[in-house]
C-alpha cells in the first residue's frame, strides 16, 4: 500500500506543468518578419486580405472568453485588435503586458454608427455613418512569457 | 457469478475511495465553468484607486521611470505603455495600473486567482496539457470501471433486473433524448 501511495504522489509531482517561456496558440506563427503595427495602420487598405505577422505588447484582452487581444503599436496610443476564432484560441487574462507575435489575415469591417445597416443606401434610404474597423483575424500566435 | 460480483465489489470499493478527490475536482469545476457567461470562475476582479505626485505629460522616457519610482511597486513590472498623452499604463502580473500623468490619479485593475476554484478549473480545463492528460485519461478509465462494476453490486429486485435496471435505463435514455432534440434544434 505504501508503495502505491508513493508512486501516485510521484506521478502527481511529475505531472506538474513545466514553466514554459514560449507559449504557442492555435497554429503558431511562421518564421517571417513582423510588419510594424504603425506601418499597417498608416495605409491599412493596402494590407486588407493579406496574411501578416504583427508583434507588440498586449494592452487589452477579451475579459470573459479570451477571444481577442489588443496589440500596442510603436506609435503612442495606437493599437491593433487581433481577433481569433471563439473557443479555438483562448488568451488568458495574464497575457496583458506580454509580447505577442500573431499571424493572420488583415480585415476591414464596416461598423454602423447608427442602428441602420451600412448598406442602407441600396434601399434608397439616406446614407448612414459607418466606420471601418481594421483587425487581424489570427490563426495563431506566440507569446514569450516573462 | 458470485466470484465475479466479489471482484466487482472489491474494484468498486477501492477505486471508489481513490476517485473521491478527482470527482470533487471535476464536479465543482464543472458547475463553475458551466456558468462562464455569467462570471469568471477562475479570477475575481478588483479596482483600487490611489494617487501619486503627478510627473507631468513629458516624454515617455522621462516620465515612465518617475511613475515607477513613485508607485514603489513591490512586484515585478512586465511593461509600460503610453496609452495617451495623459496616460501611462503599467502592466504587472495580475493586472494593469493606469496613471494619469497630469493629475497623478492611479487606478489599478486586477484579477486575483480565486482560492480553490482557480486550481480545480486549471485541472478540469487541462491547462497543464500533456502530463495532466495522462492522469485525466486514467481517471476517466477509473470512472468507467466504477460505472460498470456498479451495475453488478446488488442482485435481485433492487439490482440490474429490477429497480437498478430501470434507473440505469433512465440515465442512458436522458442524454440520448437530449442529443436527438439538440440535433433537431
Amino acid at each position: 500500500m505504501r508503495r502505491i501511495v508513493i508512486a501516485l504522489l510521484l506521478l502527481a509531482v511529475a505531472a506538474a506543468p513545466a514553466v514554459a517561456k514560449e507559449k504557442v496558440y492555435g497554429k503558431g506563427v511562421a518564421a517571417r518578419e513582423a510588419t510594424p503595427v504603425s506601418t499597417v495602420l498608416a495605409h491599412p487598405d493596402q494590407y486588407v486580405g493579406k496574411t501578416l505577422v504583427v508583434e507588440g505588447t498586449v494592452v487589452g484582452v477579451c475579459a470573459h472568453r479570451g477571444c481577442w487581444l489588443s496589440l500596442a503599436s510603436d506609435v503612442e496610443g495606437q493599437t491593433l485588435r487581433v481577433k481569433v476564432e471563439d473557443g479555438v484560441i483562448i488568451f488568458p487574462k495574464e497575457i496583458v503586458g506580454e509580447k505577442v507575435r500573431a499571424e493572420g489575415v488583415f480585415k476591414a469591417n464596416r461598423v454602423e454608427d447608427t442602428a441602420k445597416k451600412c448598406d442602407a443606401t441600396r434601399d434608397g434610404e439616406p446614407e448612414v455613418q459607418c466606420t471601418t474597423v481594421y483587425e487581424l483575424f489570427a490563426s495563431g500566435a506566440v507569446c514569450d512569457w516573462k | 457469478m458470485n466470484g465475479f460480483r466479489k471482484v466487482c465489489r472489491w474494484l468498486h470499493r477501492e477505486l471508489g475511495f481513490f476517485a473521491v478527490g478527482l470527482t470533487l475536482v471535476y464536479a465543482i469545476s464543472g458547475i463553475a465553468v458551466n456558468h462562464v457567461h455569467h462570471w469568471d470562475p477562475s479570477h475575481a476582479s478588483y479596482v483600487a484607486g490611489s494617487r501619486i505626485e503627478p510627473p507631468g505629460d513629458g516624454e515617455t522616457e522621462t516620465v515612465a521611470p518617475l511613475v515607477l519610482e513613485r508607485l514603489a511597486l513591490q512586484e515585478p513590472v512586465k511593461e509600460t505603455w503610453r496609452a495617451g498623452r495623459d496616460v501611462l499604463q503599467v502592466f504587472v502580473q495580475d493586472g494593469t495600473i493606469d496613471v494619469n500623468l497630469v493629475t497623478g490619479e492611479v487606478v489599478r485593475r486586477g484579477n486575483e486567482k480565486r482560492p480553490l476554484l482557480y486550481d480545480v478549473n486549471f485541472m478540469h480545463l487541462n491547462k497543464g496539457k500533456a502530463p495532466w492528460t495522462g492522469i485525466a485519461d486514467a481517471y476517466a478509465a477509473v470512472l468507467i470501471v466504477l460505472a460498470v462494476t456498479g451495475i453488478f453490486l446488488i442482485k435481485g429486485r433492487q439490482g440490474l433486473v429490477g429497480r437498478g435496471g430501470v434507473l440505469m435505463l433512465l440515465g442512458i435514455v436522458l442524454p440520448i433524448v437530449y442529443a436527438v432534440l439538440a440535433r433537431r434544434a
